[in-house]
């Protein structure tokens, strides 16, 4: 057996939510049986974006903002690998916002884990987009969830909380089998709480509420969704759960050729492809 | 009647408003010039914008092959006013002005004397004859056939092939207005002065027409190339289509990002598969990409990204063409890491070079900038048919599961001489590893232990060592035992050396060296330079980025340097004036 690349112990303080987070992944990827060598952990910058080191996969380290679009690029040029992305607010709602909005437009059939919690931890405290102590005068804070709602490729949406463990682990392997079923894009926000700058369990623990333990609640109704959404909000809950499930066409099957496998495994060899290359030559005779 | 000599060497710039549709003339014009043998350089001059605006398109027609248009424009089609006002002052005295005079007779103030002017109401003999102003392309060709003297069965066949995918109710009236054209031409302007040019036929080896935005992606698929990622922007754009035309018949991905942040970023996540990648910009995109690039060359990620340059600073001029990026290529991004920089000087080269890049950045693990500019880009020329049978795809350091099988130890930054690692792509089993732009031991894992550090810096810029001896070298001619060097590349490239043909051919000694290597900074191109007594650095930028690059690798002392930065590329005649005059000067200097 080769020795490589073993997971290395998180860098996390004692008691961050980020700890729940991995052991969820880690374990939704054992639940659905997934190989670990075709498996790709891409993260962000931040405290969360240190999470590949400490999973058993190919693990890559984002530059800041960007874990989607790599993660897309991974995705697009070898589908068959079952790609996660995971990284902070900051990363996910500010200096990466814009790729959010593209990404549940596209719907690739990837993973992203958001650990949400207020802060920017790894410089020290300064305020998130989602941090509660922003200015109210001029800012107000952005919730993820709703932004997807109001995106017609949205498939997967979902959010839970580092202190139910349970739920947890339930709404990741859900995510990783939407990814998996090449369903599209699974979104999940996870409130997990930055125990040095911003130690929210006490007000989470109270304010989250599952909105699946609704009696009749159907994940496939995109309008009730944003009904219990907003009304939970309004009461001043976090809604969580399943919130969102459809059927979207998944990005990376608009691109699939039948009989072809993805841009990673094609034969690009000379004796497979000169004949072409003459042929799109031929139309630029002078 | 007399028969004028033939013409070897002929340039025609047909104006009009953008989106007129007055330019596709030129279409029919190539296709007649292209059988009789002829060479052609093609360059349009559009402002950006879809619809109106000057809109002019050039051609220079020659029996040598040439790099760049001609000094003087020959023939003038114009269906405006404000295009023969401004070209006017530079006209030759024996240009020919073709005016289309629907609207008012031409204004000929801007125009010597001696400049013979044609004038015929296109449009309006269009549209009473034909119901249909869009005919004023087939009668103008109508009229500059008859002047080249070329019998209307030829011309007649030029017209019907440019325009074979018409339907026959719309080609009639087209080869109507044609006849009406050759006409009109015959009766008003060859009656009372004869012919002005005769064309000559030769035959000449079949060739391609292409630009050097095609030439690009064409090269890059040849070597194996199949994922792009890009973001639109003048004069790049071209690359993204060309490979979202072709790349998904093959299998492969070429899509368009939400930014050059998306674009860069998702081209590095595929290029990490082990696909073969490249993404393309043009300058003030290519900043926007410098961190991705950075990422490329510190994580080890092999990267091909195309920088068709235009006038900057900040949104600049987009349709102009420009080397100021020629720093920011070679220096930009925070940081020092391993790149290439290549610079194709023409659509030929930008095949080798697309094809060439996309090898070097596999083996290097690493980005390979191809430098490019909006003339090289945009600019289509006639070119040798590309050698498809010496590209082939080298996929260098990939390690399969059977090869990781047999080692004991997997380290995906591994330290060797020469600064490669071997690289195992995701889905390789027994390869797991972790990619990062931080700085790491050999396992990946992030550290700042000094030696570490100064292991891991030194190892990345072995890497360029190792390929140094396959990047692509100058192109050298005019005379090898000249004192006086002239130095350029991309779009200076046909510039310099037609230039060097003239001052040889005019007494003064010259050689000249095409750089296609611009980093690292190859020792031909310090040989070259310690050659010559002194050296003209010829280049469009208004800082002398190039001079300074290579008095920075010798501090030579004996670069001159000329420079343009006003959207418009050096003439030939221009050059050896400068370079006359430059001379007389320093003989002057010397005697005092």
């Amino acid at each position: 057996m080769t020795i490589t690349f073993t997971p290395s112990h998180p860098i996390w303080c004692a008691g961050c939510g980020h700890f729940g987070v991995k052991n969820a992944i880690v374990n939704a990827l054992a639940t659905i049986n997934q190989p670990a060598h075709e498996t790709m952990v891409l993260a962000g910058i931040g405290c969360s974006g240190t999470i590949q080191n400490n999973i058993d996969s190919y693990g890559y380290h984002a530059l800041h903002g960007r874990v989607l679009p790599t993660a897309l690029g991974v995705k697009l040029a070898n589908p068959e690998l079952m790609v996660i992305a995971a990284g902070g607010d900051g990363d996910g709602y500010a200096i990466g916002a814009g790729h959010l909005m593209h990404t549940f437009k596209r719907n690739p059939s990837i993973v992203y884990v958001l650990m949400n919690n207020g802060v920017y931890g790894l410089t020290k405290g300064q305020r998130s987009p989602t941090a509660q102590q922003i200015d109210p005068t001029t800012e107000r804070n952005i919730d993820g969830i709703s932004l997807g709602l109001s995106i017609p490729g949205a498939s997967f949406l979902a959010r839970a909380y580092s202190g139910a463990a349970d739920q947890l682990n339930a709404v990741m392997v859900a995510a990783l089998e939407h990814a998996a079923a090449g369903r599209g894009f699974a979104f999940v926000e996870v409130m997990s709480p930055c125990v040095t700058y911003n130690d929210t369990y006490a007000e989470w623990s109270g304010k989250v509420h599952d909105v699946t333990t609704a009696d009749g609640y159907d994940p496939s109704d995109r309008i009730a969704a944003f009904s219990s959404v907003y009304t939970l909000a309004e009461q001043g809950k976090i809604p969580t759960g399943l919130i969102y499930q459809s059927d979207a066409p998944a990005y990376e099957s608009a691109w699939k050729k039948p009989g072809l496998a993805g841009p990673a495994r094609l034969d690009v060899s000379p004796a497979g492809n000169r004949t072409h290359y003459a042929d799109i030559m031929e139309k630029y005779a002078f | 009647m007399t028969i004028p000599a033939k013409i070897d060497d002929l340039t025609i710039m047909v104006a009009g408003q953008g989106g007129d549709g007055s330019l596709t003339v030129m279409n029919v014009l190539s296709e007649l010039f292209g059988r009789r043998g002829y060479h052609l350089y093609k360059s349009r001059n559009v402002a950006s914008r879809i619809k109106g605006g000057i809109a002019a398109a050039q051609m220079r027609a020659s029996i040598v092959s040439r790099g760049c248009t001609g000094d003087q424009i020959d023939l003038v089609v114009a269906f405006d006013q404000e295009a023969v006002t401004n070209v006017g002052p530079d006209l030759p005295p024996d240009a020919v002005v073709v005016f289309d005079s629907s609207d008012k007779p031409l204004d000929r103030s801007t125009l010597a004397d001696t400049i013979r002017v044609i004038e015929i109401p296109f449009g309006r003999y269009a549209v009473r004859d034909l119901r249909r102003d869009l005919f004023k392309n087939s009668m103008s060709f109508g009229v500059i056939s008859q002047l080249m003297n070329v019998d209307q069965d030829e011309a007649e066949d030029c017209l019907r092939q440019t325009l074979r995918r018409l339907p026959e109710r719309v080609l009639l009236p087209n080869i109507d207005s044609f006849v009406d054209g050759r006409k009109f031409a015959m009766d008003d302007a060859i009656a009372a002065g004869g012919y002005p040019w005769h064309l000559e036929r030769v035959t000449r080896e079949k060739h391609l027409m292409i630009n050097g935005n095609d030439a690009v992606a064409f090269g890059f698929m040849a070597a194996g190339g199949r994922f792009f990622a890009g973001y639109p922007i003048t004069p790049a754009t071209e690359i993204m289509e060309w490979l979202q035309k072709h790349l998904p018949a093959k299998g492969g991905v070429a899509m368009q990002a939400e930014d050059e942040l998306a674009a860069v970023n998702i081209a590095l996540g595929a290029a990490m598969t082990g696909v073969r990648t490249m993404t393309a910009t043009s300058s003030p995109g290519f900043s926007l990409m410098a961190e991705g690039i950075g990422h490329a060359g510190s994580a080890e990620i092999p990267l091909v990204i195309a920088n068709s340059q235009r006038a900057g600073p900040s949104t600049g001029m987009p349709t102009k063409p420009e080397q100021s990026d020629i720093d920011m290529m070679i220096h930009g991004g925070n940081g020092e890491y391993p790149r290439v920089v290549l610079a194709p000087g023409n659509p030929g080269d930008g095949f080798i070079i697309g094809a060439a890049a996309t090898n070097l950045a596999q083996r290097i693990q690493g980005p390979v900038i191809i430098a490019l500019d909006q003339a090289v880009a945009q600019d289509a020329r006639s070119v040798t048919p590309f050698d498809l049978e010496a590209v082939e795809p080298d996929d260098a350091a990939r390690l399969t599961e059977e090869d990781l099988a047999a080692m004991e130890t997997y380290r995906r930054y591994e330290l060797n001489p020469s600064g490669v690692s071997p690289w195992a792509v995701p889905g390789t089993k027994g390869g797991m590893n972790l990619v990062t732009g931080n700085e790491r031991n050999e396992w990946g894992l992030v550290t700042t232990v000094p030696a570490k550090r100064r292991e891991m810096m030194d190892k990345r810029a072995a890497k360029i060592e190792h390929v140094r001896a396959d990047l692509p070298r100058g192109v050298t001619g005019g005379d090898p035992a000249a004192r006086i060097g002239i130095v350029g590349c991309g779009m200076q490239s046909g510039v310099i050396a037609e230039t060097a043909e003239r001052l040889n051919a005019a007494g003064t000694a010259v050689r000249y060296l095409q750089i296609r290597t611009l980093w690292p900074v190859l020792e031909e191109t310090a040989d070259f330079i310690r050659g010559c007594d002194h050296v003209y650095v010829v280049e469009q930028n208004s800082e002398g980025q190039l001079m300074h690059l290579l008095n920075g690798h010798g501090a030579f002392g004996n670069l001159r340097s000329l420079k343009k930065y006003d959207g418009v590329p050096f003439r030939c005649a221009d050059l050896v004036q400068h370079i006359i005059n430059g001379e007389a000067k320093a003989v002057q200097g010397d005697a005092a």
